[in-house]
């Protein structure tokens, strides 16, 4: 029998193939017994068949970027393709200091104060402190004179960064292969700053500037680059001359930088002033009083460094991307990098939009701790952009709007095979919560696929026998409080008709002018025969309900509904107030298709926590009714919405 | 009358791999010479000392660094006989039997045994547990 299988790489395998090659091809016999002196010999040749293979397999899913699963492994062929992975972030909080008393006014006074880099606070949160440094001096605005005091203002607010900053020095040696690496893996690289001098210089020296790729660097550009090496921790890297300037020997390289916690340190809304300041002459400064600081924001935007997988996503989007921003999914993979707390993005082009915006994007992010990016944000992201921008394109970046997507479920359960039904409730409710969690849902573009949760619902336990879910959509409405306004809440997903109305239900408000809670419904155009009259439109009234619980209509057509766009139009209305909290209404409708899409901007959300679950004894699986009469009467549920006019 | 069984031979590789004078070919080893040699390796064996079969040999080696009395001696039977059960199906009968030599730090085990569906006479064999140093 010839040895022809190689498939296998399993030792016990391996061994079984040598005992079947050796069976049909020696005289031996005894290998079959644990004991032999055979067995020892085809255990030593299947463990280093086995290794061989093992190695072989190993070294083969290392080479590509797609297999590979080794950090360093990935972060070397990520390299390959000019990706560098992002750092640990920083917390950032910003503050703004109050006036520091320099003393009485005279010649001596300084003309500016210095905050040093360095340690400048102590921030702290649930009993847990943090260093906050920073990562530059900061300059004081201006020295005024009040009473004959001086006081050094600073007018900017300070962003300060979680962390301890510290500070290397390397000296060029160009006699050996030298490599200038960063020794902590913790270090958040955008608070790194390399100033490259003469030995023995007292400035620091002239400050290099970072850049991640060679385009446009001349011979004398004072640039480094940066690459992850062994360990996640950085490297530095110098010009050679011809792209950026390159070092000579003797030079001194002083590296400053911050050693950060990472996302640990978000949170700290409270800082203590530990910073050290500096006067015009260079010599320290400390003050008499004690320096009050505000907080402006609370630190935000820590995060560890970048994982495999994200590594593994982005470094070919980012090199199929080079460098410029055309393609939607040019746009993903560059914004994911220059704003690294992105968990999902969404580009529409304008010539998508309705009514077509040419020449324009439309931008919407998830960031990964929150739901909106704040203006500060944006403002950063489209200028770091315009880098990347064809020329003549408008980048937008829009608030998210997010598509909640709701079930109400009434589970059948066989009474002989649960323990408990609040048990069994509270597994079904774990099983959904991790689905919500599912990546394939929440995110733009995501859909949300109705079987698979029937299916998941019912394999949470054997005793579930079925189970009915209805789905709903639902957007937010974020009320302007007494102001007159128009909405529009797109959906995104066609609506389901019912000829009677009731398809379209809100949240309580009120409007100014009026009293009482106000709801919105909808009403299907008809035909005079009062029919459908095909054209899939509505009109969207406001109504109320009076003591007697039956409705009067407030505003008969308050607006219009587009049941095949999946579209609700408010005209002009104003509303003083919303049952909801945070000004919002909700707003629900019925899709036509149970499986709903993120359309274009829409951010698909599967929202357990306004999800109901029913739970239902089947009283046929259990053996209590045999003809079907019990559960028909008592345990029957509609597949259909309720023609309730108000949102519960 | 019962049914006679003879058992197939048996023919194992020798370790000492010195070949024929004559001949030049590689000893072998047949029938009982084999099965007393395998019984042998699997005795002496240490668990965990083979590739992914960790549960293989025997403990008693240990024993030496026990206090010998009547437990360790039914501690080595039991780990031979249970060894030799699971792991050689050819033999039967398997008797053990530990003299102490607590002067000389030693323990002398002879273990015989029978080997299944032959004539033979019950084969055995002795090996020496005392401390390498």
């Amino acid at each position: 029998m010839p040895f022809t299988q190689f498939t296998s790489f399993d030792f016990d395998d391996i061994k079984v193939q040598i005992k079947n090659f050796l069976r049909s091809n020696s005289n031996f016999d005894g290998f079959d017994f644990e004991g032999s002196n055979f067995s020892v010999l085809i255990d030593t040749l299947a463990y280093n068949t086995y290794i061989n293979a093992f190695n072989a397999n190993l070294v083969a899913n290392e080479a590509y970027l797609d297999s590979a699963i080794v950090r360093e492994n990935v972060v070397s062929l990520a390299r390959n393709i000019g990706y560098v992975p992002r750092s640990r972030k920083a917390a950032v909080a910003t503050i703004k200091l109050d006036d520091i008393d320099l003393g009485t006014t005279n010649d001596n006074t300084t003309k500016f104060l210095k905050l040093r880099a360095g340690l400048v606070c102590i921030g702290s949160v649930e009993n847990t402190t943090f260093r906050f440094s920073l990562p530059e001096d900061i300059t004081s605005s201006r020295i005024v004179d009040i009473g004959g005091n001086s006081f050094a203002q600073f007018d900017d607010e300070i962003s300060i960064f979680e962390g301890t900053y510290l500070t290397r020095t390397y000296l060029v040696d160009a006699s050996i292969d030298q490599r200038y690496i960063i020794d902590s893996p913790d270090i958040d690289t955008s608070t790194l700053r390399v100033y490259v001098g003469a030995q023995g210089e007292t400035s620091l020296g002239r400050k290099y500037s970072q850049v991640d790729n060679i385009l446009s660097l001349s011979k004398t550009s004072e640039i480094y680059l940066g690459q992850e090496v062994q360990d996640e921790k950085f490297e530095i890297l110098f010009g050679d001359g011809l792209f950026g300037k390159a070092l000579e020997n003797g030079q001194r390289i002083i590296a400053t930088y911050i050693v950060t916690e990472g996302k640990d340190g978000n949170g700290p809304s409270e800082f203590d002033f530990q910073g050290t300041f500096s006067k015009d002459d260079g010599t320290f400064f400390t003050p008499s009083d004690t320096v009050t600081i505000t907080t402006v924001s609370n630190a935000t935007d820590g995060a560890d460094v970048e994982n495999v997988s994200s590594i593994k996503y982005f470094a070919p989007r980012l090199y199929s991307a080079q460098y410029r921003a055309v393609t939607p999914r040019d746009y993903e993979a560059i914004i994911g990098n220059i704003f690294p707390r992105t968990e999902s993005v969404s580009v529409v082009g304008g010539e998508e939009l309705d009514p077509p915006q040419f020449g324009k994007v439309q931008i919407s992010i998830k960031p990964k701790n929150g739901t909106f990016v704040s203006d500060f944000d944006k403002t950063i992201i489209k200028n770091k952009l315009k880098n990347f921008a064809v020329a003549g394109i408008d980048n937008e970046i829009v608030d998210l709007k997010i598509l909640y997507i709701e079930i109400d479920t009434n589970v059948y359960y066989n009474p002989a095979q649960i323990a408990s039904s609040l048990d069994l409730k509270s597994d079904i409710m774990t099983a959904l919560n991790l689905y919500s969690n599912n990546v394939e849902i929440n995110k733009f573009g995501g859909r949300f696929k109705y079987s698979k949760l029937s299916q998941l619902i019912d394999r949470v336990n054997d005793g579930i026998t079925s189970n009915i879910t209805r789905v709903k959509i639902r957007r937010d409405l974020k009320a302007l409080l007494n102001q007159f306004a128009q909405y529009e809440l797109c959906f995104g997903n066609r609506f389901h008709i019912n000829p009677a109305g009731y398809n379209i239900k809100s949240t309580g408000f009120t409007l100014s002018g009026t009293t009482g809670t106000v709801f919105l419904t909808d009403v299907p155009n008809k035909d005079s025969a009062g029919n459908l009259d095909g054209s899939n439109k509505g009109t969207i009234s406001v109504v109320t309900r009076n003591e007697k619980d039956q409705q009067i209509v407030v505003i008969k057509e308050a607006g219009g509904v587009d049941y095949l766009k999946g579209e609700i139009l408010l005209n002009t209305i104003n509303i003083s107030s919303t049952a909801a909290d945070n000004n919002l209404i909700e707003v629900q409708a019925f899709p036509e298709s149970n499986d709903v899409v993120g359309l274009k901007d829409l951010f698909v959300k599967f929202d357990v926590s306004n999800s109901s679950i029913n739970m239902l004894k089947d009283v046929i699986a259990s053996g209590e009714d045999v003809s079907g009469v019990v559960f028909t009467r008592d345990y029957y549920t509609s597949s259909y919405s309720n023609g309730v006019l108000e949102r519960k | 009358m019962a049914i006679q069984r003879k058992s197939r031979s048996f023919k194992d590789i020798s370790f000492s791999f010195s070949p024929h004078p004559v001949t030049k070919d590689l000893p072998v080893l047949i029938n009982e010479r084999a099965i007393v040699r395998s019984v042998r390796n699997l005795v002496e064996t240490i668990p965990t000392e083979r590739f992914f079969n960790p549960l293989l040999g025997t403990d008693i080696r240990d024993s030496l660094f026990e206090n010998f009395s009547r437990s360790t001696v039914t501690i080595i039977e039991d780990q031979i006989r249970n060894t030799l059960d699971i792991f050689e199906p050819r033999v039967n009968n398997v008797n053990v039997q530990v003299t102490a030599r607590p002067n000389d730090n030693n323990l002398d085990v002879l273990v015989f045994f029978n080997i299944k569906g032959t004539d033979l006479p019950p084969q055995n064999f002795s090996f020496m547990l005392e401390p390498t140093r």
